[in-house]
């Protein structure tokens, strides 16, 4: 089981959109995984215990030294780059 | 008979009133029809209920903890005071809706009647010419709850079907022609990212798309510019909430002075200092928003997720209207920051003008209106008018939120609760929509939905050969403007 962490500024909007495309990308990928969207700031605290923290690429400077692979996001909504930044981490 | 009778006042008392109640069956029901496992429904039913109950602590908080100051401003300069801030707005809202013995309960229902009601516009996209759906369920709750308030501001006789039912269709209205309007600037700006902007600075996302240019140049743009590190410690909300109040709290406070406050608020014990005391006082608005947003990210998520389904599998072809923070990733990653620190710039020069012109109600600058449109605001401008519009715009709009929220808080009658929506729309349009329906009551409202219907028809005539295409196929957009330009599709230009 994947632990994901999706994030943005408030919490509330762009990380559940995020979650909500994630969820549909890694079950069509056959990925496992687990999806919790926060704000930055629970994020932070909290990305040592998960294994990828999704963000926009606006914010992946807020996760410097977290153990937890950042990845940044260009196109919150875009199901492609999801896929694409998945399979390039080599996440499964 | 009187069995029905019983059984109808028990469930009035019960569910319909109690806004917990109703929010739970709602997404209960909803995950019924969605045929989820009963076990799944139930989950969604205790998650929403307890969600919305979260809330109830929340909110109860922020008016508790704002109280003594509200109590010393009126005590000592006779004012009123209110934060622009949307959970603020929708606080005090709820408390001005309760106050006059209505139940908060139609919020809800006025949000499912204007979800529907875009989606049957959408649905007739044909003759409406709306592409988009609102599915931001934190936005539609906060924009449900203060309108609901106005509604019952400028109608006070109405019983509660006709206002739900009045306002369903105002407020569906408005998320539909709103979110339309962002369809071109979210396209142009994302190349054709495939989602609009449903939040709330629709319109003045439009505003600056189309005057951006006029202000700068986009060559001169942010790109350049290093941006002290320190800033980005506002990128974290409780972080940025709590040095907002306490500037704004430490002042107020000071001036109110350690003997009032020893008087008006139990809370200060003798053997506190004065100092920490205002610390306290300030920080305790972040614990309280973010308890709010605790239960408004419980209840609101289940409800996203239907909307989001629904946006899917009913209307291909349609776009989703979402958070404005989708946009960012689009923007210079300097844009957020310089739209933040201008729109603070003029919110703060507009606030001192209310003070020194002897204003009935202070305002008090909220986080969320402060950060998300006028970064937004920064986003947009800076792709066509560069760094100079990335400037501008933010200070004028931080200048607009102040003033425009400054008069709806006195004019409604929210300061008394010590908020306002405070949102770009919140302080442009809706106080005007609210003029408008307390002067000109139900001709008014029948003339503001007329006159938003008419906007996507004026749009569609302007360019009905892209009109859908810049919706459904961005690349496809971009060969007609190509060949309009008589350029290869590489060299077009879009602005």
């Amino acid at each position: 089981m994947l632990k994901v962490i999706a994030a943005c500024g408030s919490g509330m909007g762009s990380s559940q959109i995020i979650k909500m495309k994630l969820q549909k990308v890694f079950k069509k990928l056959g990925i496992d995984a687990d999806i919790y969207h926060t704000n930055v700031g629970d994020a932070k605290s909290q990305a040592n215990n998960y294994d990828v923290v999704f963000c926009s690429e606006s914010l992946v400077g807020q996760f410097g030294g977290t153990k937890a692979k950042v990845i940044g996001l260009k196109n919150l909504l875009s199901e492609a780059e999801m896929t694409e930044k998945i399979e390039a981490a080599g996440l499964k | 008979m009187d069995i029905l009778i019983s059984v109808w006042e028990f469930f009035q008392n019960n569910v319909l009133t109690k806004p917990q109640f109703f929010i739970g069956f709602i997404v209960f029901a909803g995950y019924a029809l969605l045929r989820k496992p009963i076990y799944e429904c139930l989950a969604g039913f205790i998650k929403a209920t307890v969600g919305y109950m979260i809330l109830n602590v929340a909110s109860s908080g922020l008016v508790g903890n704002f109280r003594p100051v509200l109590a010393g401003l009126k005590d000592r300069f006779d004012l009123t005071a209110a934060v622009i801030d949307p959970y603020f707005g929708q606080t005090a809202a709820q408390q001005a809706v309760e106050n006059v013995g209505r139940s908060f309960s139609m919020m809800m229902m006025v949000l499912l009647i204007a979800f529907t009601v875009n989606i049957v516009l959408l649905a007739f996209r044909r003759y409406t010419k709306i592409r988009t759906l609102f599915i931001t369920g934190h936005i539609m709750v906060q924009q449900s709850s203060t309108a609901l308030w106005l509604v019952l501001f400028c109608f006070p006789n109405l019983q509660d079907p006709g206002v739900v039912l009045m306002l369903g269709l105002l407020l569906g209205t408005y998320w539909a022609v709103a979110s339309n309007l962002t369809v071109e600037p979210v396209a142009k700006l994302t190349e054709g990212g495939g989602f609009a902007t449903g939040h709330q600075q629709m319109f003045g996302i439009f505003a600056v798309s189309k005057l951006a240019k006029y202000v700068g140049d986009p060559k001169k743009s942010l790109d350049n510019l290093k941006l002290p590190g320190f800033l980005s410690i506002f990128n974290e909300n409780v972080v940025a909430t709590g040095i907002l109040m306490t500037i704004f709290f430490g002042i107020i406070i000071t001036i109110l002075g350690q003997d009032l406050m020893h008087q008006i608020d139990k809370g200060f014990k003798a053997n506190q200092n004065f100092g920490f005391y205002i610390i306290e006082k300030s920080f305790n608005f972040a614990v309280y928003l973010t308890i709010l947003q605790l239960g408004v990210r419980m209840f609101v998520s289940e409800l996203t997720n239907s909307f989001q389904g629904i946006s899917e599998k009913l209307l291909p072809g349609s776009m989703p209207a979402v958070d404005c923070a989708a946009t960012y990733g689009f923007g210079n990653p300097n844009a957020v920051t310089f739209g933040f620190l201008f729109g603070a710039f003029g919110q703060f020069i507009a606030i001192l003008g209310l003070i020194v012109f002897n204003s009935p109600v202070l305002i008090i600058s909220g986080f969320v209106p402060l950060f998300f449109d006028n970064a937004t605001f920064a986003v947009f401008a800076n792709r066509l008018g560069g760094i100079r519009a990335a400037a501008f715009f933010p200070f004028c709009s931080g200048i607009i939120q102040v003033l425009g929220g400054g008069f709806a808080a006195w004019y409604f009658g929210t300061s008394q609760f010590g908020g306002w929506h405070g949102n770009f729309d919140w302080d442009t349009l809706w106080p005007v929509i609210g003029l408008i329906m307390n002067y000109a009551q139900y001709v008014g409202v029948a003339a503001v939905i007329i006159v938003l219907l008419a906007i996507p028809q004026i749009m569609y005539r302007r360019h009905k050969d892209t009109y859908f295409v810049i919706a459904e196929d961005y690349d496809e957009y971009k060969k007609i403007e190509a060949k309009k330009q008589g350029v290869p599709v590489d060299q077009v230009v879009i602005d």
